[in-house]
Formats: structure tokens, C-alpha cells, sequence
């Protein structure tokens, strides 16, 4: 949960806030979870909700196109490095939907058919956007 | 859908046979769509670096996040509480300190 609010969102700080809240929604929201996905599946669409309202709510105070410099701790080491900091400074700039699209599929590796679920949209739609958002991360770092 | 379309699928292993034939057949004849198909390929390097990396939960985020449901499950029992004892004036009460 934590791993994905990090990715969409890009800091520490704020991806603890959205983990913290897509498991408060999770604990109110358990009654409603029926089993016709699996649990994993619904916990990731509640922390890509989440983390994409926050994401949308703080656009106004941070630049597009500047990915947050990551806070210090140990995830900050790796993020350094100069092929992820491009990648995910150029992920910030894909629509939300074809990056969540991203995140799950390319970074999470899930199947199409949870990336779908997930997403809450037919499995054609999820495979456009991971294709489209694909295709716009190519030209951004080329 | 068109070969342009297909080639990031193809650099990810998701075509079927028939696609990925398509799809070959177009390369080899196309250097553009080769130096496309190149450039898809360093994409999912990238990818797969950032997919590979290790993110450790920041420390006592856990227990943050237990303290947090187990306030937010003791406020909604106090809140269930008061309104079935109370009825309606219970829910306006609720209502009046924030609690719903």
C-alpha cells in the first residue's frame, strides 16, 4: 500500500498520509468488500484512489513537472539514482489514469485482469491506458 | 489496432503469436519502427530498475496507522452508541461535535 501511495505521489510524507487514510477507508469500508475481488486488488484500487485525489488536491502547491525531492530515509538512496529520477519525474507527467495504469502493471506487475479491477474498468481500457502512458513516458525520456 | 500500437505491447512480451508475428514482419522491413522499438525497449529497463527497487515502510508508520483505525473504530462505536441510546437528539449531538 505504502509502496504504491510512494509512487504515484513521489514523497515520504505524503504517501504515509494516503497509506494511513486508504486504511482507515479500507476498516470502514471492509463490510463492502465481497470477495469478487481479491483482497489485494481491492486494498490497491482504495491507496490508488486515494493517492490520486490527494495527488489532484496538492497540484497547486507543487510545480508540475518537478517530482518532489524524496525525504531523507533508505528508499531515498535508490530513488536517487539518475534513471529513476527521470523515470519518475516523467511519470508525474502522464494523465493520472494511464500512470496508475503504469504503476500497477510495469511497476507492481500485476496481471491485466487486476490492473482492470483495480482501476475499475474493463480490461481493454486498462491495457489502452498502461499502452498510452507507455507511449507518452517513451517520448518524454527520449 | 496499427503496428505503432503494437510495438509497445511487443517489447513487454504481451502480444500473442499472430501479433508478435505482425509485428516482427513490419520491423524487419522498417528501420524506424525498429529504432521505435528501441527505444520501447530502454523504457522497460528503466522499468524494471524502478520495479526492482526495495522501499522499506518508514519507521513506526505501521503503528501510526493501528493507533489511527483503532481511534477512527473507538469514535464509531461511541458514535453508534450515542445515537441508538439517544435517537434523533443522539444523531444531532453526534452531528454537533463532529463526530459523524
Amino acid at each position: 500500500m505504502y509502496r504504491v501511495c510512494y509512487r504515484v505521489l513521489g514523497n515520504q510524507e505524503d504517501a504515509e498520509d494516503a497509506a494511513q487514510e486508504a486504511f482507515i477507508r479500507a476498516y470502514n469500508k471492509l463490510d463492502s468488500f465481497q470477495g469478487r475481488s481479491k483482497f489485494r486488488t481491492w486494498m490497491l484500487r482504495l491507496a490508488i484512489n486515494v493517492s490520486l485525489n490527494e495527488r489532484g488536491r496538492r497540484k497547486g502547491s507543487s510545480p508540475e513537472g518537478a517530482w518532489p525531492a524524496p525525504a531523507p530515509g533508505p528508499e531515498s538512496e535508490l530513488l536517487r539514482s539518475e534513471a529513476s529520477a527521470r523515470l519518475y519525474e516523467a511519470l508525474q507527467l502522464v494523465t493520472p489514469n494511464h500512470r496508475a495504469a503504469i504503476i500497477l502493471r510495469d511497476l507492481e506487475g500485476l496481471p491485466y485482469r487486476e490492473v482492470a479491477e483495480s482501476l475499475e474498468v474493463p480490461e481493454g481500457t486498462a491495457r489502452g491506458w498502461a499502452s498510452r502512458g507507455r507511449t507518452k513516458l517513451k517520448e518524454l525520456l527520449s | 489496432m496499427s503496428i505503432e500500437e503494437l510495438i509497445p505491447a511487443y517489447a513487454a512480451g504481451e502480444l500473442s503469436d499472430e501479433e508478435s508475428d505482425r509485428v516482427e514482419m513490419a520491423l524487419g522491413e522498417s528501420p524506424r519502427l525498429r529504432d521505435e522499438l528501441a527505444q520501447y525497449e530502454r523504457l522497460f529497463v528503466l522499468l524494471s530498475v524502478a520495479a526492482e527497487e526495495e522501499m522499506s515502510v518508514p519507521d513506526g508508520l505501521e503503528a501510526r496507522i493501528a493507533r489511527q483505525v483503532a481511534l477512527r473504530a473507538y469514535l464509531g462505536a461511541i458514535t453508534g452508541t450515542v445515537e441508538n441510546l439517544f435517537g434523533a437528539y443522539g444523531r444531532a449531538i453526534v452531528y454537533y461535535l463532529g463526530l459523524a
